[in-house]
């Protein structure tokens, strides 16, 4: 990782230098695509949001304050570009006997039972991610994935401490009990 | 948290891995700075009209500007310009060959232009950026 971090390249790219933004993509662009993939479940999307909020970022970059790390900064606008994006289109609503019986139907995919029990997890977790709201999904993503306190949080999403708190509960309690049913199913599957 | 939430919370840990993320597809960066790099030169593009030309465009708008005084402000006169510019207007009289027509028609002429040109700027206006 280079040491001169994110203010001295937003610097550079004030000053003229395009290509010192690219610096900024590289690092922050893995995470930028995943919250951009786990609110839209869908890749071709997820690229395309990440894409316009980086282009956002550059467009705005004069306003950004340095109250926050860019990152944060960041995550707003793909969290928003995201959430209004699939406000526009409606989305279909899976039915739990839609997701693939266990690890075994993974195993033809990958190389090892490790991979594909591994494949098999973070394939639930998609699907329960599309069963619960796009606000919600964007919340998980943001507290599991990129491991953020609910402050953090609160400044991305604009959402208060509180209510941040509650709607986590709410969705992990939902991703909770479709992930049971699908695990039960599985059980029933095997007997 | 409570117990419920405290099993919950170890099921998603159990099955959502933080390092099992989706990475963006390969040649992200480039892609980017691409877009980037053609917003950046579109938008020089279109402001550089006005700004490039703006020497000739003030120089050609002064000159237009010193013609029509020069024709309508009468040499030696001391009146401001608003009355002679409306003493020019109403000393203005349409005529065509076998046909005369009354004074109050060039107002109408001259409002119909005026309203053109304003439902022009309007149109640009609210129309701005909505071309392909």
């Amino acid at each position: 990782m280079d040491p001169k971090g994110d203010i001295f390249y937003i610097g550079q790219v004030l000053e003229g230098k395009i290509n010192a933004f690219s610096y900024l993509v590289d690092k922050h662009k893995d995470k930028a695509y995943n919250l951009a993939f786990r609110i839209c479940g869908n890749r071709e999307e997820a690229e395309e949001i990440a894409q316009d909020a980086f282009l956002k970022a550059y467009r705005s970059l004069k306003d950004f304050k340095r109250k926050s790390s860019f990152a944060t900064w960041l995550y707003r606008i793909v969290y928003n570009t995201a959430i209004s994006l699939v406000r526009t289109r409606k989305n279909r609503v899976l039915s739990v006997e839609e997701f693939p019986v266990d690890a075994v139907d993974f195993l033809s995919f990958s190389s090892t039972e490790e991979e594909a029990a591994d494949d098999y997890r973070n394939s639930l977790i998609n699907f329960a991610l599309q069963k619960i709201s796009e606000e919600e999904r964007g919340l998980i993503t943001l507290y599991y994935y990129n491991e953020l306190d609910t402050e953090e949080i609160t400044k991305i999403t604009g959402i208060s401490r509180s209510n941040i708190k509650v709607r986590l509960f709410r969705a992990r309690q939902k991703m909770a009990e479709i992930i049971r049913k699908v695990e039960m199913k599985n059980v029933f599957y095997h007997e | 948290m409570n117990k419920q939430e405290m099993n919950d919370d170890d099921l998603l840990r159990k099955f959502l891995n933080p390092e099992r993320i989706e990475k963006a597809p390969e040649g992200f960066t480039s892609k980017t700075l691409t877009r980037i790099q053609i917003e950046t030169q579109s938008a020089k593009m279109n402001k550089g009209f006005f700004v490039k030309n703006r020497v000739p465009i003030v120089s050609a708008a002064t000159t237009a500007g010193l013609i029509i005084a020069a024709i309508i402000i009468p040499a030696g006169k001391t009146e401001s310009v608003g009355s002679t510019i409306w003493k020019y207007l109403q000393d203005l009289e349409f005529t065509l060959p076998n046909l005369s027509l009354p004074g109050w028609v060039s107002y109408i002429m001259i409002g119909i232009f005026l309203l053109g040109l304003f439902d022009r700027a309007l149109f640009g206006l609210f129309h701005k950026g909505k071309n392909p």
